[in-house]
């Protein structure tokens, strides 16, 4: 390893990589257990998530199949204009979540998004009953598509969390603690060598000076 | 919090019927970028309904914003693609196919 032999030998270098080494292990098990909260949160969601992209496609084929047909039968002109009377918005209210730091949104609605033929702005004479259906079935998307926007993005946020935490416990694991363990050793090893040369060398000039004496 | 709806008439009309006013009508791919970037400057929208193949067309960096973006949250409808590529990042991140 190349970073191995770039550090010098010292003591102190060994106690400030011991200290470093400490650190990286505490942070290792944090994130460990971040990491597996995130995808039990996760799991928690993908049932939910499933279900509801799934109805929401199933409503997105039917409500374009009914405007296609209300097209077709009373003409795009009377299609528009109607589209033109509605007045109220559906509108929502949006707040922010933060699970173990992903920040993800949370919508509330308002007011009830599907209403009642009445509680429409065109008049129900002048209409007829497929436009009130294509009508219909679009509120039920939007209904639909609000609920998909908080659940995808929270599942989408959740897995771009996880995916980045899993690269850094892996690296912590497979490279860095290791890699901070072997220089480790390494200095243990050359202090240990030049504490015995030091050993050796003392030896040699008693013996030198036992000779001259 | 609004909605706002970005694609062709035909798809749009739908919305309209609801009553969504932030309608952009795009005819070809420079119109949708510059539709994009409109609705992500403005504050009281809070989800954009976009089709799959429109959201395929813009320019990565586009992507890339959209998706790290909380507000204004993109749902991209029509086709498994959306789906598709949850799965694909499930599968990425997980190690394993958990949708079925």
């Amino acid at each position: 390893m190349a970073s191995t032999f770039k550090v010098q030998p010292t003591r102190m270098e060994l106690i400030k990589l011991r200290r470093r080494i400490k650190m990286a292990k505490r942070g290792y098990e944090l994130l460990k257990m971040k990491r597996d909260s995130l995808i039990t949160e996760f799991r928690n969601l993908l049932e939910d998530a499933k279900r509801i992209m799934g109805t929401m496609a199933e409503k997105y084929e039917k409500a374009m199949q009914k405007l296609a047909l209300a097209i077709a039968v009373d003409g795009i002109i009377t299609v528009r204009s109607i589209a033109l009377s509605r007045q109220c918005e559906p509108t929502f209210v949006m707040h922010r979540k933060n699970i173990m730091g992903v920040v993800v949104p949370v919508i509330k609605r308002e007011e009830k998004i599907i209403k009642c033929c009445i509680e429409r702005e065109y008049g129900v004479i002048g209409t007829t009953a497929r436009i009130d259906e294509a009508v219909r079935a679009f509120e039920e998307l939007v209904d639909s598509i609000l609920e998909v926007a908080e659940i995808e993005t929270t599942v989408r946020r959740l897995l771009e969390e996880i995916d980045r935490v899993k690269r850094r416990v892996n690296a912590l694991e497979y490279r860095i603690i290791p890699g901070m363990e072997a220089t480790a050793k390494f200095i243990s090893f050359k202090l240990e060598e030049m504490d015995r040369e030091n050993i050796i060398r003392l030896k040699k000039l008693k013996g030198k000076k036992a000779k001259r004496a | 919090m609004k909605v706002a709806v970005i694609g062709d008439p035909d798809f749009t009309l739908g919305f309209r019927l609801v009553g969504i006013r932030d309608v952009y009508e795009v005819g070809n791919d420079e119109e949708l970028v510059e539709a994009v970037r409109n609705v992500l400057d403005r504050k009281d929208v809070g989800v954009v309904v976009i089709k799959y193949e429109d959201l395929r067309k813009l320019p990565p960096v586009l992507r890339r914003e959209i998706d790290e973006r909380v507000e204004p949250t993109f749902v991209a409808v029509g086709g498994v693609g959306a789906v598709e590529e949850l799965r694909d990042k499930i599968r990425r991140a997980l190690g394993v196919d958990l949708w079925k």
